[in-house]
Parts: structure tokens; sequence; C-alpha cells
């Protein structure tokens, strides 16, 4: 079953267009990798289908909805939930309440009740120690994002983008900043998400630390798709291999 | 932050040097207080395990300070003629003031969205009774025309809040101070209606005994403080303080900010309504300048700043403290009203530039960290 179908996506900031009349479909339950030189609009199909940004052209399906036009707060309602580059918990709260936030009820008087008879309401789904416990994270929930390690932090972002139960993860350069270790362990976990049933864009700009993991990889170059197929064929790829010389990216090989 | 910018290295050197200058004496209040906090904390802790879940939890000498000070507020009647025959008067006004610093403060100073017009929200209150009682009936009576009042200031605080707060950044300030000169004027406009300048003076008070007239400002005060708290200390409070600190986090959450703003106005322009309320019925008139005129905008912003924005109780104590300076201990001291007012809002600056979160929360912290726990 298709998850996610985006459909002559395009993208222009005034003159520069950031992404070039791009389709690619994700299948229900995939780990789908999206790869290219900096710069390449990655991170922009990214903001265009959480609606950080309109799109110029182009439609963006989800689960059967169009999602377009939604704002933010629907398509993460709908089911899709986002992992940013960037780090930004709040740091005036504690771990604990920074993955709490992900869990609430978009309406004003339900987070107004007392939290007793909130959970009651939500049926005993996961609560914020589970989500904080699938990254590693159970004993710190205490403690303020400040006073976190980088790789703690980032695992934050993930349980916070859990903590909205999911469908579909997108996933921006989730090891960015990480040493092997770190990147072995998040890889583990990540392939722990897919067996709990959740698929996922996976962004990177270079394959190391993606061969493994992905079932399939689109590659872009210039906002526009270059290749898309197993991480094997890609590899191989002369116009990527081309790209991301071009790019003085030689890094495409493990 | 501009961490490195002169004024900011200027103000932190003071402060450090106060921070040693006062290190002695620091030193000598925690060794006489921390049996205090021990003695208390056992009262404390039973308050912890039964409210403390909604209000916050607090340590002996923070639960010992808040009673005594709800305590003190709650008897001002009975000791304040020791201090003086006036403070009665005073602290009534300033149970007023601490409604509308607490509500602006659940709405600007929780998401950051700050309001320079919430003035005309008791305004709109207030008028509606003038009117009322102005025009319609003469003997119509509080229980019928508070309701009306706070009603009015419902629809207002909607009429504002759904276009401004739709749009992220400062057009929901500009908004407020735009709409804040439109209400004054259009009281000006209608003069036949609103007499104008000279207002309207027909309203009979609740009581004329100050005793009780005092307790008729106090208790919607406390209750509202309660019930504002629970709001701030409940998943609302943390999504408000999440639009503050970092609006896309909430979208991202699956919370929609536009609605947790629109709410939070709301929920903030019934306090002010009942506030706006209780103004007219305690001064038996009303007025654009001491009710609608955005300097009144202006105070309670004041008063929230120097308890501490963001806390609700801190507003509440802000305005206490106001008052007391600017009506009884200012006025032993210096005889001129208009140098009493320069030297409070001096001491407004001077809390923005050396306590910007509040004298409150100075205190508060200190009392938390007298057996040397915290920092």
């Amino acid at each position: 079953m298709t998850l996610l179908e985006i459909d002559g996506l395009t993208k222009r900031f005034g003159g520069l267009v950031a992404v070039d009349d791009l389709s690619f479909s994700v299948e229900s339950g995939e780990i789908v990798g999206l790869i290219g030189p900096n710069g390449s609009g990655k991170t922009t199909v990214f903001n265009c289908i959480m609606s950080t940004y309109v799109p110029t052209e182009g439609r963006i399906q989800f689960n059967g909805h169009d999602v377009t036009d939604d704002k933010t707060y629907q398509i993460v309602n709908h089911g899709l939930s986002r992992v940013s580059q960037e780090s930004n918990p709040i740091d005036l709260l504690s771990v604990g309440a920074n993955i709490k936030l992900f869990t609430l009820p978009n309406s004003f008087l339900a987070c107004a009740l007392p939290d007793a008879i909130l959970a009651r309401r939500s049926d005993g789904g996961p609560g914020i120690l589970d989500h904080a416990e699938r990254v590693g994270l159970g004993d710190k929930i205490e403690e303020k994002p400040g006073s976190l390690a980088h790789a703690d932090v980032r695992r934050l972002e993930i349980a916070k983008a859990l903590a909205t139960d999911p469908d579909m993860l997108l996933l921006d350069e989730p090891f960015a900043g990480m040493n092997q270790a770190e990147i072995r362990e998040l890889s583990e976990q990540i392939e722990q998400f897919r067996e709990e049933g959740i698929t996922m864009i996976v962004v990177d700009h270079n394959m190391r630390g993606l061969m493994q993991l992905v079932d399939r990889v689109v590659v872009l170059s210039s906002g526009q798709k270059l290749a898309e197929g197993e991480p094997e064929e890609i590899v191989d790829d002369e116009a990527v291999q081309e790209a991301y010389l071009a790019g003085e990216h030689g890094g495409i090989k493990r | 932050m501009s961490s490195d910018s002169a004024f900011v290295r200027a103000t932190d050197a003071v402060k450090a040097q106060l921070r040693t200058r006062l290190q002695p004496v620091w030193a000598v209040l925690c060794t006489v207080l921390a049996p205090l906090d021990r003695a208390i904390q056992p009262v404390a802790d039973l308050y912890n395990r039964s409210l403390g879940r909604h209000f916050g939890t607090m340590t002996g000498l923070q639960f010992g300070v808040i009673a005594l000070g709800f305590g003190m507020i709650a008897t001002v009647p009975f000791w304040s003629p020791f201090y003086s025959e006036t403070l009665n008067i005073t602290f009534a006004v300033a149970s007023i003031w601490a409604i509308f610093a607490m509500s602006w403060d659940i709405q600007s100073g929780y998401t950051g969205y700050i309001s320079f017009g919430h003035s005309v929200l008791s305004g709109a209150a207030g008028y509606t009774i003038g009117l009322l009682i102005l025009h319609y009936d003469p003997s119509m009576g509080p229980l019928v025309t508070i309701p009306l009042a706070v009603l009015a200031s419902l629809v207002l605080g909607l009429v504002i809040a759904v276009p401004s707060l739709r749009l992220r950044g400062p057009y929901f300030s500009l908004i407020t101070l735009v709409g804040v000169l439109l209400f004054t004027n259009l009281i000006f406009a209608f003069s036949e209606w609103t007499n104008g300048e000279l207002g309207i003076h027909q309203v009979d008070p609740f009581t004329y005994e100050p005793w009780i007239r005092y307790y008729y400002m106090a208790i919607p005060m406390l209750v509202i403080a309660v019930g504002l708290t629970y709001v701030a200390r409940s998943n609302v409070g943390m999504v408000l303080l999440t639009i503050r600190e970092n609006e896309r986090a909430v979208s991202s959450a699956g919370l929609d900010p536009t609605k947790f703003k629109i709410s939070s106005f709301v929920l903030s322009s019934i306090p002010m309504g009942i506030g706006g309320a209780l103004l007219v019925y305690y001064g038996r008139a009303i007025n654009p300048v001491s009710f609608v005129e955005i300097s009144n905008s202006i105070e309670i912003i004041a008063l929230a700043v120097i308890g501490g924005m963001g806390s609700i109780i801190g507003p509440l104590f802000g305005s206490f403290l106001f008052f007391f300076l600017e009506e009884e201990l200012l006025r032993d001291f210096i005889e001129d009203s208009s140098t009493r007012t320069l030297v409070l809002w001096l001491f407004v600056l001077g809390v923005l530039v050396f306590a910007r979160n509040g004298v409150f929360r100075v205190v508060w912290h200190a009392l938390g960290a007298v057996r040397g726990d915290s920092e």
C-alpha cells in the first residue's frame, strides 16, 4: 500500500528552483533513503511535506488524504512526524515534559484536565517513559535538555516525534555529529521502529550508514530526481557518481 | 542573545558585585532560616502530596511565606489599621489590579504575545455596566450587570484575538495597541452616550462599609488566582510557554498554536471583565482616564513585570507591592505625586534590568535555596 505519494512537487524561491517537478512514493513499511549533495533540495522536500513551506506546484498525498494544503499540526495528526536537523528542545522543561508536549491532545480544554483523567481518556497507550526508553533516554527524563550530551539531544528529538504516534517518520540527517558506536545504535533503533510498523524516509548527504538501513534510495541533484533504486544500483550509477564529483562530494562509496 | 553587548556586560558586572557583597548576609540568613525551613517542611509535604500536583510543589519556607502572604491578604481589615488608615483601601485597589495583572500574565506572560491594550477588556466590561445603568435601567443590580459585562469583554476578546493571533510576530501587539487607542476615541466620539471625559457616575457601590468592600475585591481576586494558577500549572501552561519559546515546536507536536493563542486570550478576557466590573462598583464611576486609556494597559504590564511574568502568583504580589509603594511607603517620604510616580517607574526599570524574571522569582528561589539544596 502506498503511504506517501509526491506528485510533481516544485518549490521556487523567487528565481531559484529548489525542488523541480519531483515525484516519488513510499510504500507502507519501507525505509527510503533520500540522498543528494548539500543544496540539492532534500530538506526543502521535507519542509514541503510538513507544510513548513507551501509548495509552488504539485500534490502530496498521505495515507489517502491530500495534505498539500494542510497545516503542520494537521499533518502531524494524520500520522506524519519529522525529526529535523536542528535540535530545538524547550530548555525550561525537563526531558520528560518535552516528550509529554508531543503526546497532548489538540484541545485547550482537554489540556486543562489533570493528567490522571487525560491518561484514562487515552486508554493506556504508551506513556512518556515508554517513548524515552525506545531511544534509550529512560533514565534521563528528569534532566533538563541543556545538560544532555549531543547524541542524547538527538535521541530526545526522535522520542518527541515518536510520541505523536506516527505511521511515518521523516528523519533529517539523523546521524549528523554522531560517532560510529552511536550511529550503529541508532541504526538498530530505526530497524526496531520499522518492526513496530513505522515507515521512514531518511535524509543524508551521503550513503555512509544508509546502505544497510534503507530498502530504496531516491537521489536528488539540484532539486531534480537523478536516480531511484536499490542501494547497490545507486552506488554504481554513473550519473550519481558524476553529480557527487561535481559537487565535490566524493563520499558516495562507503 | 546579544550577551556581549556593553549594556549586558555592565549590568552583569553590577549583579556579580552585588552578589559578592551580599554573600555574608545571605550566609547569615541561611543559618537562621534553614532550621525554620526544616521545621515547616512536614506541613509543606502535606500540601505537596495533596494539592502540589496541581499547583506545584514547595519547600518548607516557600510554603510558609505563601501561607503567610495569603493569610495577610485574607485578614487585611483586621491588621491594616495598625499600619495606616488607608491601607485597607490601597489593598482593595491592589486586589483589582492584581486580577488585571494575572489575567494579562496567562496570555502575554505565558505565550510571549505581549498585549499593550488589555485595558480595553476591562473597559468594555466597565462601560457595559455604566451604559446599562445610565440608559437602560438605573435599578439594575450587579447580579445582572456583571455577567453581561463579562460577556462583553469575552466578545471583545474574541474580536481582537481571532484576526490578530492568526499572525505570528509583532502584529498582535500592534493591533492591541491600536485597539486601545480606538476604544478610547470611541468613548469621546460617542460623548452624548458615554459622557466623554467626565464618565458615568450613577453607579451604586456594593456597600459603603470599607472592610466588607475589601472582601468584595479580595475574594474574587483569590478565586481567580487559584483558577489561573491551576491552568498555568496544567498542560495548557506548558503549551502556552512553548508557544513563547518555540512556536514551531507546538505545531510539530500536532497542536494548533492559533487555537491555543486565541483560547488563552479569551481565557484572559474573562477575569479582565470581572476585574473591570469590580473597578466600576469600587469607584462608583467609570471614565476613560482611569479605565481605558493606554496608561492603564502599561501599568498592568508593569505590575506583572515587577512580580515576574509567566508565574501568575508573581503578578499578584507585584500588584500588592506596587500599590503599597505608591500609596503607602513612598507617600511617607515623597510629597509630590509626580516625583513618586517617577521613582516607581525607575523601580520598574530597575527590575527589568537587574531582575528581569521579577522580584517574586528572586525571593522564591532564595527561599528554596536556604538549605543549599539547589544551585
